[in-house]
């Protein structure tokens, strides 16, 4: 066979992809009879209401000297880890709010960091392509840095993000500019399995998050430059479980619902969504009306959920935290407009595991603590 | 589904604290009120209150006698402008009735209570009472929810602070006392409305601080001395005093008052304030109060940070040396110098020669390292002596001739000395040493008792290392000063990495440790089995092709042979079954991508094979048509013809090597290289003061790959502190094309121009210095012949002046062919000028550069680190054109 048949060939079975695609895209919005929405309001729901003190700052958190690009927290114990632009990596004690542990990082182009579900060792990954691990309890060196204590290199391109597996301190999963993620035996260093790259039905642009989910921790989701968000299981390397189309942007970040059947995408295009992990379907977006023209559209950096479900916080590049109500797509709360909030583009959030308090970072070199205040309602 | 978004949040009553929790105590006895919105704008507190405006019966506070210079003073009256009409239950009140419950009899509850109601009494409390409630009624969310249990105590705390200060005010009489009031008063209202969100932190068990503690606090209660915050407590307790402002705090109310504490102890509203220099000396120097709040661990780090951080640094102006203000340079050189001098805001004068430092008008204070350069030459009345003797220039004290005297020096007919930093002197303009002033034993016995310095032991007796900053450790803050980033980026093969390399062993002492040669290593031996492959490939194909071509001309020669048989021909191109063999494999892993994972240990296994194959006379035969092969990489053939040398596993990489090889590391991650230039003049003629400064200053080469800045240049923000953008493209690139992810043949002179856009058009380097790079340059020529630069679209309108005069052809053939590649540069430089322009409206620093050839890389960093010196001095308002712009100046 030659190659320019072997060509038309390719051609002509990517042109039957893509109807196919097309088609299921057609069918599935055919199916689609309601939206959440509408049957939440149809059920006699209403939106949560939201007094300004019943979310306020409580703690705010300086001492980085460059904008802070990840946050994470610590499942127990209320310590936060955060990583800035200025190269380090600080970890905070959340009541207090001051610094434990201050880390100044041999590559200081640091992306992401992530906590390990022990609480002992912090995680981080930037634009070196390696992921470093550091052992807080590791003795400091002379002038007092934490050394590294293992670095897993393996990627060909610059690492977005990483995050441990749940309840085990051993695997962490990285997302990569080379398309791919990786599983990684965190002790030994080696790369348990590759998801993407060579493979078909990998991303096919840069991955710039991965989520776990928390229930079965054998499945994570990844959102990818390619607009896609697809859904692994760790087990099987060779393909995709899923791929979730629908943005318009790249997938700047992916979220697992509490519940761990649906996970939520924040993109470029300045929508979050939310997909169904058994139906493949699309069950919601939250997007806003933006006026001025198209250059303006604020990007969604960072999402998260509250425990309940029913709150999305959705941080943005224009300096807005929006909170929506999941269930009936409607923004209940602004945090970029109470008192104290940040002044820069909000590039993190993240939730406490109990639930309790939302943790913001900031191009404004601070990271702020959100806690329900007064009466908090049930949500 | 619905159900399941509806779960109950129930996961924070399980904790030991939390940060909200539900009220579960006793049912109240009164209505809970609702929290209000709090309009920041209308809280009264901003305005200024017109004094004779508003009602008659409202209070009026008699201006306290504070300093009217106080940028901070507060309108008195809170009343005048028009409060919001709150709603009359607000959760404060819940809880400060509550409180005043607690403490039965509190004259506040009352004030507190008609907070919310228009009528409002006239007593002074309650002017304050209202502006603190608002205060922290913002705050009432973080304390309720924090720890319900010991809400009573911290928000008596809270109202206390209210009667604390009426009482104060009202007690207050003698204008001492007003002052300090007034001051405190500041400090209170400061404190309630900047800090509120940073409430209620001290009442979680981590902070230590137990309820009792706080009750005991509540019991002594004095008006001196006070808790800044609280108000509470007196000149015994513990407190922890602020740099800045000299606020002092009780243990309970530091952490609220200070926050995280990211520039050491300062309230939030002083961060980014200078200190007071009476603070200096404690800088990094722990209290017990911090001890006692926090972990060992975090207080070592806010000592580190209030050491090291920016703003409580001694600002280098601020201090004067023999009359001429310090550079920042200057002072990191006296502070890291083996014995450093005791800096603070003043005039000094230091005795180069000898060490002698002290301050101006006084007599030597110490001695420091000598020859340190610093600061400007000693003046004769730097001490303000009269004895007439001189010592090295300067008129010494009386005490210093007493000590001369004591020493044995004779010093009679007001003499000129000469004085060492080892001692000796000498009289001015006589060669021999007089003698030794620090050998008597009994000199450092009767230097102490005239309070002169004597000198310490650590030698220091020359000046050699002494300027040199690298050799120790430099501040923190100054150490990102000093640092200069160049940021070098380009398309995939442009030449960065090689221009990297290179620049790493131009300026570096070690250019590649260890691990990276390793690294180096192994990469080049992959490379040379993808090169090898390729090869492999293309002796494929030629085989079929000279097989097609075989079976043709069989079948001219004989149309009737009919079996014809594929495996039984043998053309140039084949090669036994066992290398056969060894070469599918190979290319069958090529085509998985998992090449690595076996190659770096495969690699002493297959030598042997790879040496035969090399060997082998169908691959020599393809290699000789290497032409042909599209995907082999110009610099494939230099290790090729190496093959067998470098797969071998004792295979060491030259420096050539090193260079040639693609890429700096296996990871394409971002590569920095740390290094000062050295000095050109270094060679012999003197050093001008300008590249004295300069030896300080080092620069930092930043090569990022441009695969890894995603779409749209999504990390570009990352590198918004470098100083200039180094942008390369490799000339070749015009006729050379690259299959992009879809499958699109795109030129690559096309894509980095789009780079270069998207680069260039980036919101972080809107400011930004460019310089563009020009390499390959060397290639250019051959491939000009070969190919038209008009065959890129961009370059479509090139239309060079050819010289068609034949005897200068003949006679300087060499130079004509120079001019051709130059033309092609220049125009080349002109395209992206006028793009740069059209983006930016600025203008385009360009050089050439052959990443092979050192000495053009070290020629293009150095115009890259005059750019920034150029514009350094533009900012500082000498004109450009003082400066030759060369090779660049061609108009846009």
């Amino acid at each position: 066979m030659s190659v320019a048949e072997l060509k038309e060939r390719h051609i002509a079975a990517t042109a039957t992809v893509n109807s196919l695609r097309e088609r299921l895209k057609q069918r599935q919005q055919l199916l689609v009879d309601t939206d959440m929405a509408a049957y939440g309001r149809s059920q006699g729901r209403s939106a949560i209401s939201f007094g300004s003190t019943d979310l306020v700052c409580c703690r705010t958190l300086q001492g980085h000297t460059g904008k802070v690009y990840s946050l994470d927290w610590t499942p127990e114990r209320n310590r936060i880890v955060s990583a800035s632009q200025d190269g380090r990596l600080i970890v905070w004690n959340a009541l207090t709010s001051q610094k434990t542990h201050a880390i100044k990082l041999q590559c200081p182009w640091v992306v992401t960091c992530a906590f390990a579900p022990n609480g002992q060792s912090v995680a981080c990954g930037g634009l070196n392509s390696a992921c470093s691990i550091f052992n807080l309890n590791s003795q400091v060196d002379r002038d007092g840095n934490i050394p590294v204590s293992q670095i897993l290199t393996g990627h060909k391109g610059y690492v977005y993000s990483c995050q441990y597996v749940p309840d085990q301190e051993t695997r962490l999963i990285t997302s990569s500019g080379d398309q791919t993620c990786i599983l990684w035996d965190v002790t030994t260093g080696q790369r348990i399995s590759v998801f993407g790259g060579e493979f078909p039905s990998g991303h096919t642009a840069d991955v710039l998050s991965v989520s776990i989910n928390s229930s079965n921790s054998n499945m994570f989701v990844s959102g990818s430059c390619d607009t896609t968000a697809r859904l692994w299981d760790t087990r099987i390397a060779s393909r995709a479980v899923r791929t979730y189309h629908g943005h318009q942007g790249d997938v700047n970040t992916v979220k697992f619902f509490p519940d761990g059947q649906r996970f939520g995408t924040g993109s470029n295009d300045s929508t979050c969504r939310l997909y169904d992990m058994r139906t493949g379907h699309q069950l919601q977006v939250y997007s806003q009306q933006h006026d001025g023209d198209d250059n303006d559209i604020p990007t969604v950096t960072s999402i998260a959920f509250s425990i309940s479900g029913r709150l999305l916080f959705a941080g943005y590049s224009s300096g807005a935290c929006y909170v929506w109500d999941t269930l009936l797509a409607e923004v209940v709360l602004n945090l970029g407009e109470l008192q104290n909030s940040h002044e820069g583009c909000i590039s993190c959030l993240d939730l406490s595991s109990d639930g309790s308090a939302l943790c913001t970072g900031s191009w404004d070199k601070k990271l702020k603590i959100w806690a329900f205040g007064g009466q908090r309602r049930v949500i | 589904m619905d159900r399941r978004l509806m779960v109950v949040l129930s996961a924070a009553e399980s904790a030991d604290y939390s940060f909200a929790d539900e009220y579960k105590g006793p049912p109240l006895p009164y209505d809970i009120p609702r929290a209000v919105p709090i309009d920041v704008d209308r809280i009264p507190l901003a305005a200024v209150a017109p004094a004779s405006a508003g009602l008659p019966d409202l209070p009026v506070v008699h201006p306290l006698p504070s300093p009217s210079s106080s940028p901070l003073k507060k309108p008195p009256p809170p009343h005048a402008t028009p409060a919001p009409p709150l709603p009359a239950a607000s959760p404060t009140s819940v809880i400060e009735n509550h409180a005043a419950m607690d403490r039965p009899g509190a004259e506040v509850s009352g004030a507190l209570g008609s907070f919310g109601f228009p009528d409002r009494s006239t007593d002074l409390s309650e002017v304050v009472d209202s502006s603190g409630a608002i205060g922290f009624s913002d705050e009432l969310g973080n304390g309720a929810a924090w720890s319900n249990e010991m809400m009573p105590n911290r928000l008596s705390t809270e109202s206390a602070l209210s009667s604390e200060f009426s009482f104060l005010s009202s007690a207050s009489g003698d204008g001492d006392e007003d002052e300090a009031v007034a001051l405190q008063a500041k400090k209170a209202l400061l404190v309630t409305f900047q800090e509120s969100g940073q409430s209620s932190c001290s009442m979680s068990p981590a902070v230590g601080v137990t309820p009792r503690a706080r009750s005991e606090d509540l019991e002594m209660k004095t008006k001196k001395r006070a808790c800044h915050r609280c108000l509470k407590g007196s000149r015994f307790t513990e407190k922890e005093t602020c740099l800045a402002c000299d606020a002092k705090y009780c243990s309970g109310c530091v952490l609220r008052a200070m926050g995280s504490m990211p520039e050491g102890r300062k309230c939030i509203s002083c961060i980014g304030s200078p200190i007071l220099e009476s603070n200096r000396e404690r800088l990094g120097r722990s209290s017990r109060v911090l001890k006692k709040l926090l972990s060992s661990r975090e207080v070592q780090l806010v000592m580190k940070a209030e050491k090291d951080c920016e703003a409580n640094q001694l600002r280098p102006e601020d201090v004067c040396v023999n009359g001429t203000k310090l550079s920042l340079e200057e002072m990191v050189l006296l502070q890291s110098c083996s014995c450093p001098p005791n800096l603070k805001p003043g005039l000094y004068w230091y005795d180069k020669v000898s060490g002698y430092w002290g301050k101006e008008g006084h007599k030597p204070d110490r001695i420091i390292t000598p020859h340190l350069n610093v600061g400007g030459t000693l003046m004769q009345n730097a001490s303000n002596g009269n004895t007439g003797i001189l010592i090295n220039g300067r008129e010494i004290t009386k005490v210093e001739l007493q000590m001369l005297k004591w020493a044995g020096v004779h010093c009679a007919g007001n003499p000129h000395f000469w004085l060492n930093a080892d001692g000796t002197y000498l009289e001015e303009g006589q060669k021999n040493v007089k003698g030794q002033i620090w050998e008597k034993p009994i000199m450092k016995l009767l230097c102490p008792v005239l309070s002169l310095p004597f000198p310490s032991k650590v030698a220091n007796p020359s000046g050699e290392e002494v300027n040199n900053l690298f050799s120790r450790a430099v501040p923190d803050c100054f150490d990102t000063k000093a640092l200069q980033k160049l940021l070098l980026v380009g398309h995939h093969e442009s030449g960065t990495s090689t221009i990297f390399k290179q620049a790493k062993f131009l300026y570096s002492s070690v250019p590649f440790s260890e691990d990276e040669r390793e690294d180096i290593k192994l990469m080049i031996q992959t490379s040379i089995y993808n090169y090898l492959a390729i090869l492999l490939e293309g002796r494929e194909r030629f085989e079929e092709e000279s097989l097609d071509e075989q079976r043709d001309k069989q079948h001219l020669d004989s149309s009737g042979d009919v079996a014809f048989d594929k495996q039984n021909k043998v053309t140039e191109y084949s090669i036994s079954p066992r290398l056969r063999a060894f070469s599918d494999w190979l290319l069958k892993i090529m085509a998985s991508g998992n090449l690595e994972a076996i190659f770096p240990a495969a690699t002493r296994e297959y030598a042997p094979l790879v040496e035969e194959l090399w060997k082998d006379s169908a691959i020599q035969a393809t290699y000789s048509r290497r032409n042909e092969l599209q995907s082999l990489p110009s610099y494939a053939s230099y290790f090729l013809e190496r093959v067998v040398d470098i797969s071998r596993a004792e295979y060491e990489p030259s420096d050539m090597d090193i260079l040639c090889a693609d890429g700096i590391n296996s990871s394409n991650g971002v590569t920095y290289a740390d290094f000062p230039f050295p000095c050109l003049a270094c060679v012999g003629s003197s050093i001008d003061d300008d590249d004295q400064q300069e030896a300080l200053l080092r620069y930092q080469l930043i090569r990022v790959h441009t695969m890894g800045l995603g779409e749209n240049c999504k990390w570009l923000g990352m590198f918004e502190d470098v100083r200039i953008v180094i942008f390369c493209v490799a000339v070749t690139d015009y006729d050379e094309y690259y299959e992009d992810a879809n499958g699109m043949v795109r030129n690559k002179m096309i894509e980095s121009r789009r780079i270069f856009e998207g680069i260039a058009s980036h919101p972080t380097f809107e400011q930004m210095d460019f310089l563009l790079i020009l390499s390959k340059i060397d290639l250019l020529e051959q491939k000009l012949d070969m190919a038209p630069l008009t065959l890129c679209d961009w370059f479509d309108d090139y239309n060079p002046v050819v010289s068609y005069h034949p005897d200068n052809k003949n006679r300087r053939g060499a130079q004509i062919g120079a001019t051709k590649s130059q033309q092609a540069f220049h125009y080349i430089a002109v395209k992206f000028k006028r793009l740069f322009f059209s983006i930016t409206g600025r203008k385009l620093y360009v050089a050439q550069a052959n990443g092979l050839d050192g000495d053009s890389v070290d020629a293009a960093l150095r115009y890259a680190k005059e750019i920034i010196k150029w514009e350094e001095r533009l900012v500082c308002g000498i004109p450009e054109s003082m400066y030759s712009t060369e090779p660049s100046s061609y108009s846009h």
